[in-house]
């Protein structure tokens, strides 16, 4: 009779019960399978032992010094702004861990997006091409149309719903924030929120009437994609305004003005 | 305990010096990564630990009394920040780690030709169910015996010996598929 599993993987780590170790062992020099699934749990443990390490990658020590001196200028500050400023850090964080994830899945939307549009156009030079001409790809079947179109609605609604959680967290931010801006910046900021809402809509719009559309979803990723950047640009104008950066803050302005204009 | 060299450093980080912080960063960064890639099971999410375990570290540098090495001291921080965080995503997503009892027995596989390659076992490990795969990398990978594991992972030796089993069980026949 075989040992059981977790006996087997017990011998492997030579952890068994002495009273059982020397019947496995006879069982062992009869049974090619069990003996094979022992040196198997044995070569697994073995290489998980020689494991090397990794290289952080070079951004790595970027980010942190930045990290590191955002936080020393919050060590400079009174103890009810450390608070705070810890807060809007945590919130910082926690909307840019939501916008990795976002990131993930849009590049996954664009390529989908561009699959489609590639097949599409395949199917276009496919249809003018002579009868006479042969196929080129006639032992790959491109997929279907109706199921690449699902895939990318599919796609597409959960890149929207990861912007949108995205776009969220950092309102609720820079909302929160507003006090700091002077009323010129607050107003420069709010006509550039409009117009890319208004793009957003019409996007959206355009969807509604046509939900294939691949302009349209492609103009609502870029839509959601430049609130996301304009958000960002304010989270970054706040920091600046709380460090008492003037030169930083300035540079933001100036390039939230041009892309106004 | 701490060697002179690492009190030098300590010393000059907590008198601000940017340098002495880069230097402790550099020589200790591969392990700390290496050991979040594996904990949280994706790159990404490794990369985000190594910030914020850095962070940490040179935030509590000023309670570090150089009891034991600095190295030593960066890695139970870094594994207190990974072990936190693989306990809250589980919290989170309980129901998804518990899929892994159907391939938990030894079935027959087909002899492999060629030895286990340590990357093919890095990416099978990233494959594994979050709990099976704490266990078997702080067991397999980092040493730890069960009882110590179980203490980490806040679960009964009994269990950690039952994850690393259910563990073993998936990769065989992960890198059986090669």
């Amino acid at each position: 009779m075989h040992p059981n599993d977790a006996e087997l993987n017990e011998y492997a780590d030579a952890s068994v019960d002495a009273s059982r170790r020397g019947e496995i062992e006879r069982h062992l020099e009869a049974c090619t399978s069990c003996r094979q699934v022992v040196a198997e749990l044995r070569e697994i443990a073995r290489v998980a032992a020689t494991l090397e390490l990794r290289d952080p990658p070079v951004r790595s020590w970027t980010r942190l010094e930045r990290a590191i001196k955002l936080d020393a200028a919050t060590e400079r500050l009174p103890q009810n702004s450390r608070n705070s400023r810890r807060t809007f850090d945590l919130r910082v964080q926690r909307a840019l861990r939501e916008m990795s994830v976002m990131g993930r899945l849009a590049a996954a939307a664009a390529l989908v997006l561009a699959t489609a549009v590639g097949v599409q156009m395949m199917r276009g030079s496919a249809a003018r091409r002579p009868a006479s001409a042969p196929a080129a790809t006639a032992t790959a079947p491109a997929p279907a149309p109706a199921a690449a179109a699902q895939s990318v609605e599919a796609e597409l609604r959960q890149a929207e719903d990861h912007y949108e959680k995205a776009i969220q967290g950092l309102e609720q931010i820079a909302n929160a924030e507003q006090s700091v801006f002077d009323p010129r910046t607050a107003a420069t900021l709010q006509k550039n929120l409009a117009v890319i809402d208004q793009a957003i809509s019409e996007s959206r719009a355009a969807l509604r009437t046509e939900p294939a559309s691949e302009p349209a979803q492609q103009s609502l990723l870029e839509n959601f994609k430049a609130k996301v950047a304009l958000l960002q640009d304010t989270v970054a104008l706040i920091n600046e305004m709380r460090k008492g950066n003037e030169a930083g803050a300035a540079r933001i302005v100036s390039g939230l003005k041009q892309k106004g204009d | 305990m701490t060697t002179a060299d690492d009190a030098e450093i300590v010393a000059r980080c907590r008198a601000g010096d940017a340098d002495a912080f880069e230097t402790l960063y550099r020589r200790h960064a591969a392990r700390i990564y290496t050991l979040a890639c594996r904990m949280a099971g994706s790159a990404e999410d490794g990369e985000d630990l190594l910030q914020e375990i850095f962070l940490q570290a040179y935030r509590k540098l000023g309670s570090f009394k150089g009891d034991a090495a600095l190295g030593t001291w960066i890695y139970r921080l870094a594994l207190n920040h990974c072990l936190d965080y693989v306990r809250s995503r589980r919290a989170k997503m309980s129901k998804l780690t518990e899929t892994l009892d159907a391939d938990t027995s030894f079935e027959p596989l087909a002899p492999r030709e060629t030895p286990i390659a340590r990357l093919d076992l890095e990416r099978a490990i990233e494959r594994l169910p979050d709990g099976a795969r704490e266990a078997f990398v702080l067991h397999d990978v980092e040493g730890f015996d069960h009882k110590e594991a179980a203490a980490l992972l806040g679960i009964a030796e009994g269990t950690s010996k039952s994850q690393v089993f259910k563990a073993r069980a998936k990769l065989r026949v992960l890198l059986g598929k090669k």
